[in-house]
């Protein structure tokens, strides 16, 4: 069986709940890691404008280009239900960094420390063990998120694998589907932001 | 905040409102007495946290916060304080009280207490009886956040309980076809918790949702069919244009304005200008407000026939020059399209609901005084009284005092978790303020701009270090079901931190008051639910605590918890005419040019016609930030990196500036000036910039603020109704060189 995630566009409206409920959940400090990232995409010239959003977080690819490519064999897909998880033990630190290199979508997380292990999103699988959706999906107050098994999602909302922002990548095909966003406009994107922003991880 | 993994976890109900505007369902589990994480309420339809709620524990632990009592060692406003004991912290107090009291009687004395997290037990009741037992003290008037639409709906309706065109039910969204979204953002202010999810819902039905506003806004982003810019401080005229096109084109609703309405031949006279020559037509207000006269008719003709149609009006635009005209003129709209819903506004909440833990005797201050000139009658002797300081002008009521009309001289401040060197206008005159003081107590969880000030800090604990109750009401995320909820205490209070009301428990004694009480607060929160119990069922108390928000069901006994939507035909107003008052006698009775008896546009000061605009050429509006409630929660590490503090400018602005995307800029008048990154967006009317309020005022040496707080930029005055007014400013912008 394959978990993954569910994503609508329409709903989501930035509210950046979810990315602090991931960190209080799993006690990431501020900083460079956060499991779960929001895009913030603008596109248009006053006063035509489009703004949608998107998160930015592990899909649970069905063939994960970091597994494949950990020199530590530290990332292994769990075979119950497909959810891409990591041995931070194992891992050789972010002077490695390889997987981050292959994710075409940016999961991998490293901290400030000097070799940081890696960590990232694993979808919650202990609340998903007590029958509790991971945390993002029970904070979004949009219920813009979903996650289980795949064929559940796509029963319930379709097979749409890609979006503005999102390219769907045959080559580890990632385990998520969405709604795309309705009258997004056809102008270029002008303008991407993105929470936690990288660059402004503050301390203190 | 390293987990220590033995120990049974716990996980404890509460509810947060934290001066936001939400209520939201906490499970906080704890472990070994600390907070190791918050969970929501993942059952689909309650109330769900927004990212500060999910932020919380990193407030409670935050490294900066105050857990001991402080006194002042250095100038005021340096921050310099050193740690002391309760007791020479509560002697310290109690001396400087009885000496101002003695030297200059208890007018000399303002308390202020904003409403961090407010509830029953631990809010401005608890300082107010205090206060009134040891003699009275002066006391503000004016609601910040909305006033302008206060005093509307007063002179309107007769009450302030619709104070304004957002109080909605959600079941009111859902039933539209056409929402007008009126400089309203619930994405980043909480209007009720879960509004956007029932705006959601409403788009997903089909309802049409324009926003009007200076900024594409994230809800504009989620919501809007259609963004209309607006220039700040125009919006009455946009209104007005409108009831003329509906006039003009007969969509109005005759019916409606007859059985429920007074005073609207008066208006249509102003708006038709048969009064004045001067029609109020789309082209009229399309030249003051840069709206097309195109989309003012379409939208007119949309909101008067696309029913029921919903306009939703918030109350930013109301904190501007002339903030009451805009509510009226929103109130006049939607009573003359027959779009106003009777709900349970228009009544009296029930017995059961007006709880008072805090009974006090009158305040001796207020007693001889008459009514101030501006006074609303509904809103009693209390709040109508001239011995009180508008809440918007308390700096200026320090430095001039009596001297300057004001009521009396002041002496001696208490702020409460208030934060209003930095939430008031024109910082820099506030500061001047607090200087001029003889004693300044603050009572506080962080040191705050306005601490640094203090002569005295006492340390306040969150409210996840306390028990409390949820005042009993009306919530739109139930349908306008009425609710009310306990909020358990979670942990002890760190260090030497007090609940609020602990901390005039312990003062009282000290000032010579013996019958202020002394009691647990689960004590006498399980009295108030006795109490209520009288009046409406509820669970016992046990069962009422483990719920979260507890939905009331309606008794068969009372009638008016029926549900709100049985389509009540209404009450008679509480106005002179028992109708919706679109002219207004009890304003006209005022007798002032600037509040007149129709609702009326009136052109700013500091308006794009000021000649000030050759020095300052930019409107400044200071909107909010999902990041921060007001000034709270702007030191918090998981907060902070998801927004940086900037200066929304449009790309044309900035370029005509050189200034480029991240640029450090300059933004400055004769009030002041700040310094933070420029956000270069399209996002932005041209001639408009934005700074979120609520940033901490950080000056260094020449008073120049790297904080990025937005009142250092805003002038210290009111609406003749009374507003605060934060969105009326001009100012200038330029590249920082250095
Ligand atoms: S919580 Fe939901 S609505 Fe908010 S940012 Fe996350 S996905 Fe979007
Ligand atoms: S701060 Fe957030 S979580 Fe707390 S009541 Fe307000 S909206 Fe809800």
């Amino acid at each position: 069986m394959q978990y993954g995630f569910y994503f609508n566009q329409n709903r989501c409206m930035g509210c950046f709940a979810c990315i602090v409920a991931c960190k209080d959940w799993h006690d990431v400090p501020a900083g460079p890691v956060s499991w779960i990232r929001i895009k913030t995409i603008e596109k248009g010239r006053y006063p035509d404008l489009s703004v949608s959003f998107l998160p930015q977080l592990c899909v649970h690819c069905a063939s994960p280009a970091c597994a494949a490519v950990c020199p530590a064999d530290a990332i292994t897909k769990r075979g119950e239900d497909g959810v891409v998880v990591v041995d931070s033990e194992a891992c050789l630190g972010s002077t490695c960094g390889l997987c981050l290199d292959e994710c075409p979508y940016g999961a991998p997380q490293f901290g400030a420390e000097e070799d940081a292990k890696m960590q990232k999103c694993d979808l919650c699988i202990e609340r998903i063990s007590i029958g509790k959706k991971p945390i993002c999906v029970s904070s979004c107050p949009m219920y813009a998120l979903d996650a289980g098994p795949l064929d559940e999602l796509w029963a319930k909302y379709g097979k749409c694998r890609e979006i503005e922002g999102f390219e769907y990548s045959e080559n580890v095909i990632p385990s998520i589907v969405f709604t795309p966003r309705k009258n997004s406009g056809n102008s270029r994107i002008r303008k991407i932001e993105i929470a936690p922003s990288v660059k402004t991880a503050t301390s203190g | 905040m390293t987990r220590n993994n033995t120990g049974k976890e716990q996980i404890i109900r509460t509810i947060c409102n934290s001066h936001c505007g939400g209520n939201c369902e906490m499970q906080v589990h704890v472990k070994n007495g600390r907070i190791i994480r918050i969970e929501p309420d993942d059952r689909e339809g309650r109330p769900r946290m927004c990212l500060r709620g999910h932020a919380y524990r990193q407030r409670v632990y935050a490294p900066d916060r105050i857990l001991y009592p402080l006194k002042r060692t250095g100038p005021r406003g340096a921050g310099e304080f050193s740690r002391i004991s309760w007791e020479e912290a509560l002697d310290t107090i109690a001396f400087e009280m009885k000496k101002v009291k003695s030297e200059y009687g208890n007018a000399a004395f303002l308390h202020f207490c904003s409403m961090c997290d407010p509830h029953v037990l631990h809010h401005v009741g608890a300082f107010h009886r205090l206060l009134c037992k040891f003699g009275g003290y002066t006391a503000p008037w004016g609601f910040i956040s909305n006033e302008a639409a206060a005093f509307s709906a007063g002179a309107t309706y007769g009450t302030y309980r619709r104070y304004s065109q957002v109080e909605h039910d959600s079941e009111e969204y859902l039933k539209a076809k056409y929402i007008i979204m009126w400089s309203w953002n619930p994405v980043d202010t909480e209007q009720g918790t879960n509004t956007p999810w029932h705006l959601m819902q409403a788009k997903e039905k089909g309802a049409k949702i324009i926003c009007v506003d200076p900024r594409y806004t994230d809800s504009a982003a989620v919501f809007a069919d259609k963004w209309i810019p607006v220039r700040p401080g125009t919006d009455t005229a946009v209104l007005v244009a409108m009831a003329n096109v509906i006039i003009n084109e007969n969509l109005h609703d005759e019916g409606f304005i007859n059985s429920y309405t007074s005073g609207f031949e008066k208006y249509k006279e102003y708006v038709l200008g048969s009064t004045d020559g001067l029609p109020k037509t789309p082209e009229w207000a399309s030249a003051i407000s840069g709206v097309a006269a195109d989309e003012i008719k379409e939208m007119a003709r949309l909101y008067a026939t696309e029913k029921p149609a919903v306009l939703a009006t918030s109350i930013a635009a109301g904190r501007t020059a002339f903030g009451e005209q805009y509510h009226r003129a929103a109130a006049a709209l939607e009573a003359i399209t027959g779009n106003l819903e009777f709900n349970d506004w228009q009544s009296r909440s029930p017995k059961g609901f007006r709880i008072n833990p805090h009974p006090t005797p009158p305040n001796q201050v207020e007693q001889e005084a008459p009514p101030r000139w501006n006074a609303l009658p509904f809103r009693g002797k209390s709040v109508n009284s001239s011995a009180r300081v508008n809440i918007s002008l308390f700096a200026d009521a320090i430095l001039k005092g009596k001297e300057g009309g004001y009521p009396a001289d002041y002496k001696f401040l208490w702020l409460s978790n208030t934060n209003y060197l930095n939430q008031l206008s024109e910082v820099n005159k506030t500061a001047k303020a607090f200087e001029r003081l003889e004693f300044m107590l603050v009572t506080e969880q962080f040191m705050t701009a306005s601490a640094r000030y203090a002569d005295v800090i006492l340390p306040v604990c969150t409210f996840l270090e306390r028990t409390d109750i949820m005042s009993p009401r009306a919530a739109s995320i139930f349908g306008g079901k009425n609710v009310v909820g306990i909020l358990n205490k979670a942990i002890e209070p760190l260090g030497e931190s007090k609940s609020q009301l602990q901390i005039c428990e312990a003062l009282a004694p000290k000032l010579g008051i013996t019958d202020y009480g002394n009691e647990p607060d689960e004590n006498r929160v399980r009295e108030i639910v006795a109490q209520i119990s009288e009046e409406i069922n509820l669970p016992d108390f046990e069962t009422l605590r483990k719920e979260g928000i507890h939905i009331i069901e309606a008794s068969p006994s009372s009638d008016s918890l029926k549900g709100t939507h049985s389509k009540p035909s209404p009450k008679p107003f509480s106005t002179p005419s028992e109708k919706i008052d679109i002219y207004s006698d009890v304003l006209a009775r005022m007798n002032h040019p600037q509040i007149p008896a129709v609702p009326t546009y009136i052109e700013p000061w500091e308006s794009i016609h000021d000649p000030l605009t050759e020095k300052y050429p930019l409107q400044l509006i200071t909107p909010h930030i999902k990041r921060r409630a007001h000034s709270q929660f702007d030191n918090l590490p998981w907060l902070r990196e998801l927004q940086e503090q900037r200066l929304s400018i449009h790309s044309t602005d900035a370029e005509l500036r050189g200034i480029r995307h991240g640029d450090m800029v300059r933004i400055y008048n004769d009030r002041g000036e700040v310094r933070i990154p420029a956000d270069v967006t399209e996002r932005i009317m041209p001639g408009v910039v934005a700074i979120p309020q609520g940033a901490w005022y950080t000056p260094d040496k020449k008073g120049i603020d790297y904080g990025g707080c937005a009142n250092v930029l805003t002038k210290n005055a009111t609406s003749p109704g009374g507003s605060f007014v934060s969105s009326t400013a001009l100012v200038q912008v330029e590249k920082e060189d250095r």
